[in-house]
């Protein structure tokens, strides 16, 4: 019973090792891939297209309704301390530096990293990566380099938007519908939150970008079994992916701030 | 010239192939033949290097491609075209642009040149016009002849072809097996085809191979193979469920 | 078909997130020197909890620069200040560690100095340094505050305690009569000298007048233009006039503080003192009645679906405090007042129901509240009755059954309903109205209410007396 209990420990220690070194490898050949000549810059702005330009929508919207929502919780335990007039910054100091990046790259990961599990998985599965290869275009280089770079570039420039609306309906919930002084709500924001707030934020969102392309391309890319297994790809790298996207960021914020 | 010398490969515990030796000649249409699920696709997925042996050398016009990196293996395939199972086209792009992909990637002709010469291996095909269908649009036989098309775009040396005929009708399976026979004698190919179609293989194999249990048993012309005295191969050519190959 | 190519919305995407990048970097920030601009001055604190790096530094709440850097340096904190290029600091200038309120942010606050000459150069330093009047140090004071009264408290102890305490006390009280004692006879024997100062009292003021007739006859003569200062000073009578106007100026003062004279009196009697106090007092009572005293008006009007009526309410609720309240209103009802009759003709009586149409029904009941729960009781609706009350969600839920007009011949008037404040001063309400009723007046209904707080009826209550 123990024994088994410490082999499986065991396994399962093993395995993650095993899939995080294969996911360096990856990485490493992707960047190896990536400098080297031709440069396929219509397949990255098509990915940028892709991870960027159709997530817009559900950035917005997160980081919209988040920003209400947080306003709306904090104004209630500010009022305590009649500290109304900090919830905008707080707000903004929240979105910034954690909840932009981190809320942004979770919603891209549902939509642009499972989408790039599924259709790289596919790929494996119906042999087009094989024929690539036999076609002597390197997969990497063709599929993973532009995907990566385009969610590294896109995901700090949909931080942006995030952290923008997410103010904006702040804004729109708090001085609009309960009544905090417009001007101290954003003489605070001015006082409270610096520059480097915003671009350690998106140093972050470049991070999760290359986090949530990269196991999304390589839990696609080593798909066996089927279209079920194409499934538990997109799944699996969903999960690992904002998993890594939540702890990375713990690191980071410990690294930055 | 492919000469496979001492292949030996495991998946796990499992050994798919067992010290495996076979000469295929060029310009010759080689066909492996073989149970299914008993190793042929991995035997060809190691000529063109997809798959490297745990021990053994793959030497193609004598250079050993088990030993290569990835560039010179990416060298190397400009040799080959390969037709797979289910086509391998791909989703995003059209006929058009799959045929032409291989050219885009590897040759210097212009845009006008390239629409040119996906025209000419459609025609080749028989499909002449179908360029602005996506691949999700054709049926099985169409795609397989798309798969053609785009093996043979560049005009590679060797064309291999895993189960050309599977999953298609009578028929269909014929007209495949015609295009082949066709492309080869046009293009001066050497066709390296596995299949377990044992009405095909007579039809364009010039030579056959029978792989069994993990090892080429036998090898020879059709008129050899017919003729031959091998019981597992007897058994496998007249499909009687009775003689040494276990059915599981 | 008007369509973007890839290319255009990537760029066009990038383009508006860069425009708002820069947008939000200009919003956020923005002290006009976060590029390392300004000067450097150096500042020694003896502890520097709580202070951060780019902590703000402040003269008389402006801000005017960061800190820059904090580091150790003898045991110290040795902060260095960034300060603006256009601020000019002091050489006597003096800084201490602040808190915004009292779980506020730390901060740098400098006192202005006074020599307006010289001024702290690049690298200089400012050597007045403030202790901060934080919370730490609040707190460290309390507990040496606390040890000195718990000093005292222990040596009183020993002082009462035991019998040397308690004889040494007695031998105080001793002492305490006798020198009461002694006063009342030194009072008694100055009967009539309390007399004199009365006499004096009257005397003052005379002279007091006198003086003013003097100071009129200087300022008359100035006015004349009798002759310069100088001459006025050189001039006798006027030198004696004004040295006795001042003696007796002098005198004026002297009674004053003695308590001589009314308004010495006035300025050093305690019981004047205490008497005012007492006033303010009364004022601030009567203040804080009114403060609590709470008057509610409220319209409320229903409508009755199965007899199709409306009835209307005027009310005004009064709360002395907020536990107790007086209702007092009208009600319309369609249905109009009953009144019982007794006709006798022929020695027979036949009692007769009148509904008296034109006239308004009378509600004036009292209430108390325990916590959620309400009781009234009084006149309803021109009848006797009582109600319960219910509130929940801060009194924005109110759940209240009636039960008035209790006669022989038919059952009571059963009133039950739910109201629920929509905004501030509009209620929704709905129930049933007299629903065990057996005169077919059974109904459900639903109303609307206005309700609002009159502050202007407040304060004319508070005037009114009302029982208590």
């Amino acid at each position: 019973m123990v024994l088994g209990g410490l082999e499986k420990l065991g396994r399962l220690v093993l395995y993650s090792l095993e899939e995080a070194g294969k996911i360096m490898m990856l990485f490493l050949s992707a960047v190896a891939w990536a400098v080297r000549p031709p440069w396929r810059f219509h397949l990255i702005i098509k990915q940028m297209e892709f991870v960027g330009v159709k997530s817009i929508f559900v950035v917005v919207l997160t980081g919209t309704f988040t920003g209400m929502v947080m306003t709306l919780q904090l104004f209630h335990g500010f009022r305590l301390f009649s500290a109304e007039s900090l919830v905008g910054s707080t707000v903004a100091l929240a979105m910034t530096r954690e909840l932009g990046p981190v809320l942004s790259s979770l919603m891209v990961t549902a939509r642009a990293g499972s989408a790039m599990a599924a259709e790289l998985g596919t790929m494996r599965v119906t042999e087009q990566i094989d024929a690539l290869y036999v076609m002597a275009t390197n997969p990497v280089k063709y599929l993973i380099v532009p995907r990566v770079i385009a969610s590294i570039i896109m995901m700090p420039i949909l931080t942006v938007v995030a952290d923008f609306v997410g103010v904006v309906g702040s804004y729109f919930v708090g001085v609009s519908i309960l009544g905090i002084n417009a001007g101290t709500f954003m003489k605070n924001i001015n006082k409270l939150v610096v520059l480097d707030d915003i671009f350690n934020g998106l140093i972050k969102a470049a991070v999760f970008g290359l986090i949530l392309s990269l196991i999304g391309c390589y839990k696609g890319f080593n798909t066996r079994g089927g279209a079920e297994g194409v499934g538990r790809a997109t799944t699996e790298a969903v999960v690992l992916a904002s998993i890594t996207i939540l702890v990375s960021d713990y690191f980071l914020t410990a690294l930055m701030f | 010239m492919i000469k496979l010398i001492g292949l030996n490969k495991s998946f796990g515990k499992q050994k798919v192939l067992d010290n495996l030796n076979l000469e295929i000649e060029s310009n010759k249409t080689t066909v492996i033949i073989g149970r299914s699920g008993g190793g042929k696709s991995v035997l060809l997925k190691h000529i063109i290097g997809l798959i490297k042996p745990d021990s053994g050398s793959v030497l193609v016009d004598g250079e050993d491609i088990a030993r290569m990196n990835d560039r010179e293996l990416n060298d190397i395939r400009r040799k080959f075209g390969m037709l797979f199972q289910e086509a391998a086209l791909f989703d995003s792009m059209d006929v058009g642009e799959n045929v032409a992909f291989p050219l885009k990637e590897h040759s210097k002709m212009t845009k006008e040149e390239i629409r040119k010469t996906v025209a000419e291996r459609l025609a080749a095909v028989g499909l002449a016009g179908v360029e602005s269908k996506m691949s999700s649009e054709l049926s099985g036989g169409m795609r397989k002849r798309v798969g053609l098309a785009r093996a043979i775009a560049l005009l590679p040396e060797i064309v291999l072809f895993d189960e050309p005929t599977s999953g298609l009708d009578p028929v269909m399976a014929e007209a495949i097996n015609q295009l082949i026979k066709e492309t080869q004698r046009n293009f001066n190919l050497t066709c390296v085809v596995i299949s377990h179609d044992i009405e095909s293989i007579f039809k364009i194999g010039d030579r056959i191979a029978m792989l069994y249990e993990g090892k080429i048993i036998e090898a020879g012309t059709p008129a050899e193979i017919r003729a031959t005295t091998n019981p597992v191969l007897r058994q496998f050519l007249t499909g009687s469920i009775e003689g040494p190959i276990k059915i599981i | 078909m008007f369509s973007l190519s890839s290319e255009a919305k990537v760029g066009l995407f990038v383009l508006v997130a860069l425009i708002i990048l820069g947008y939000m970097s200009f919003q956020v920030g923005q002290h006009g020197f976060s590029f390392k601009r300004g000067y450097l001055v150096e500042t020694v604190f003896d502890n520097a909890t709580g202070l951060d790096k780019d902590a703000s530094v402040q003269i008389a709440g402006v801000e005017v620069g960061r800190v820059e850097s904090i580091s150790l340096k003898n045991g110290k904190a040795l902060v260095v200040l960034r300060i603006k290029p256009d601020i000019q600091l002091e050489k006597d200038v003096s800084a201490a560690i602040r808190t915004h309120g009292i779980l506020g942010d730390k901060y740098v606050e400098i006192t202005p100095g006074t020599i307006k000459t010289a001024f702290i150069p690049d690298g200089g330093a400012i050597e007045q340094v403030n202790r901060p009047a934080d919370i730490d140090r609040m707190l460290s004071q309390f507990a040496l505050i606390t040890e000195d009264i718990r000093a005292v408290t222990s040596s009183l102890r020993n002082v009462l305690g035991g019998e040397a305490g308690e004889s040494s006390i007695r031998e105080i009280l001793t002492n305490m009569r006798e020198l009461t004692r002694s006063i009342n006879t030194v009072v008694a024997r100055n009967d009539d000298k309390i007399a004199d100062v009365v006499e004096n009292l009257k005397s003052a003021s005379k002279e007091m007048e006198g003086t003013f007739i003097a100071l009129n006859q200087v300022a008359q003569g100035l006015k004349k233009g009798e002759g310069t200062l100088g001459q006025l000073l050189r001039d006798k009578e006027t030198g004696e006039k004004l040295s006795k106007t001042i003696s007796s100026l002098q005198d004026v003062t002297e009674k004053i503080s003695t308590g001589k004279g009314t308004f010495g009196k006035l300025v050093n009697d305690e019981e004047t003192a205490k008497n005012l106090s007492d006033s303010l007092a009364g004022i601030n009572r009567y203040v804080n009645k009114a403060e609590q005293y709470r008057t509610y008006l409220s319209y409320h009007g229903e409508y009755l679906f199965d007899t199709s009526n409306a009835k209307s309410y005027l009310d005004v609720r009064i709360q002395p405090n907020p536990d107790k309240f007086y209702l007092l209103g009208v009600v319309t009802d369609p249905r109009g007042r009953r009144t019982l009759r007794d006709y006798t003709t022929g020695g027979v009586t036949t009692r007769v129901e009148e509904y008296d149409k034109s006239g308004f029904l009378f509600n004036a009941q009292i209430g108390k509240r325990f916590k959620d729960i309400a009781i009234r009781g009084g006149i309803m609706e021109s009848t006797g009755g009582v109600g319960l009350e219910y509130f929940a969600f801060n009194d924005k839920l109110r759940l209240s059954f009636d039960a008035f007009d209790f006669s022989s011949d038919r059952r009571a008037h059963l009133k039950g309903m739910a109201e629920f404040q929509i905004f501030k001063y509009i209620y929704l309400s709905g129930g049933w109205d007299d629903f065990i009723s057996n005169q077919g007046n059974s109904s459900p209904f639903a109303g609307i209410s206005i309700r609002f707080e009159d502050d202007d009826l407040k304060y004319l209550m508070t005037t009114t007396p009302i029982p208590k």
